[in-house]
């Protein structure tokens, strides 16, 4: 397995949040931390959460990607998760699991422009 | 049946629900699992090998791949001598839990998985095993 940890890039006003293959679960806990920290950096509408490397998505990691969204949501955000492949859709709702209320594309390039779009709902531009 | 192959992955800390995972992920693949048969074994052994750690604070989990004729599986029986579960007919009931969390864990595994068996003595401790055939 190549690379474990978590990549925050900005592209315009969105923050690209890309997740490795098989996170652990402090490297899990880290999206909150560096998400919230990024949101807050910076000014961007929301996020694109890349799951496209994911492998697997368990209890724990999906309970994180909802409550992160729902945190964002707070700030001002919108969070869009994109890339889930088929097996991880299946056996996550085979498991289960809910990703509450967050919207989701099939690719990078569908979300970007989901969340680019200016609309209701998506935060205002601060001032500089 | 035959058994062809066993190991375990000792669980002591958080960082080895990811071993698990990893471990049996290969084996799985090896044992020609399809990807999203894979993704299935691989939540299961995340979520008990996450109970044995969060519950019992420390366990094993235990993997063999056996064959019976033309089919191959996997078995995986995870162990701790932790608090028991008082009542585990309750305890597979989706929405169950008395650790805060949304009680998924076990039915989840179970439709995951083909089979699952739950041996559990309050004050002794746990024993889940799971098994999945390979149909193909
Ligand atoms: N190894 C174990 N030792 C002791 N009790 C356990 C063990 N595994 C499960 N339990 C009990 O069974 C309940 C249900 O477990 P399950 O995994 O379904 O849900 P949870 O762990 O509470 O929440 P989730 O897995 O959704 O985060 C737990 O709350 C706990 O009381
Ligand atoms: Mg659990």
């Amino acid at each position: 397995m190549s690379d474990e940890s978590i990549s925050v890039i900005r592209i315009r006003d969105v923050l690209l949040v890309t997740m490795p293959a098989d996170p652990d679960d402090t490297t899990v806990a880290a999206l909150q931390e560096r998400t919230l920290e990024a949101m807050d950096l910076h000014d961007v509408r929301g996020l694109v959460l890349d799951l496209s490397k994911v492998e697997i998505l368990d209890s724990y990691f999906a309970r994180t990607v909802a409550e992160t969204a729902q945190m964002v949501g707070l700030m001002g955000g919108e969070t869009i998760i994109a890339g889930m492949s088929p097996a991880v859709a299946i056996t996550a709702t085979e498991l289960g699991v809910t990703l509450g209320k967050t919207r989701t594309a099939l690719t990078i390039d569908r979300a970007l422009d989901l969340i680019s779009k200016p609309g209701d709902g998506t935060r205002p531009r601060r001032e500089p | 049946m035959n058994l062809e192959d066993q190991g375990e992955v000792k669980i002591k800390q958080e960082a080895d629900i990811a071993m698990a995972r990893r471990a049996i992920r290969d084996i799985a693949k090896k044992l020609g699992f399809g990807i999203t048969e894979t993704a299935s074994i691989v939540t299961a052994a995340s979520e008990l090998s996450r109970n044995v750690f969060k519950y019992a604070g420390a366990g094993v989990m235990q993997w063999r791949t056996f064959t019976s004729g033309e089919n191959k599986g996997v078995e995986l029986r995870f162990e701790d001598r932790g608090p028991g579960i008082a009542d585990v007919n309750e305890a597979v009931r989706e929405g169950y839990s008395t650790g805060g969390g949304l009680g998924m864990g076990l039915p989840g595994a179970k439709r995951l998985m083909d089979e699952m068996e739950i041996d559990s003595t309050v004050g002794k401790g746990t024993r889940v095993t799971v098994r999945k055939w390979c149909r193909r």
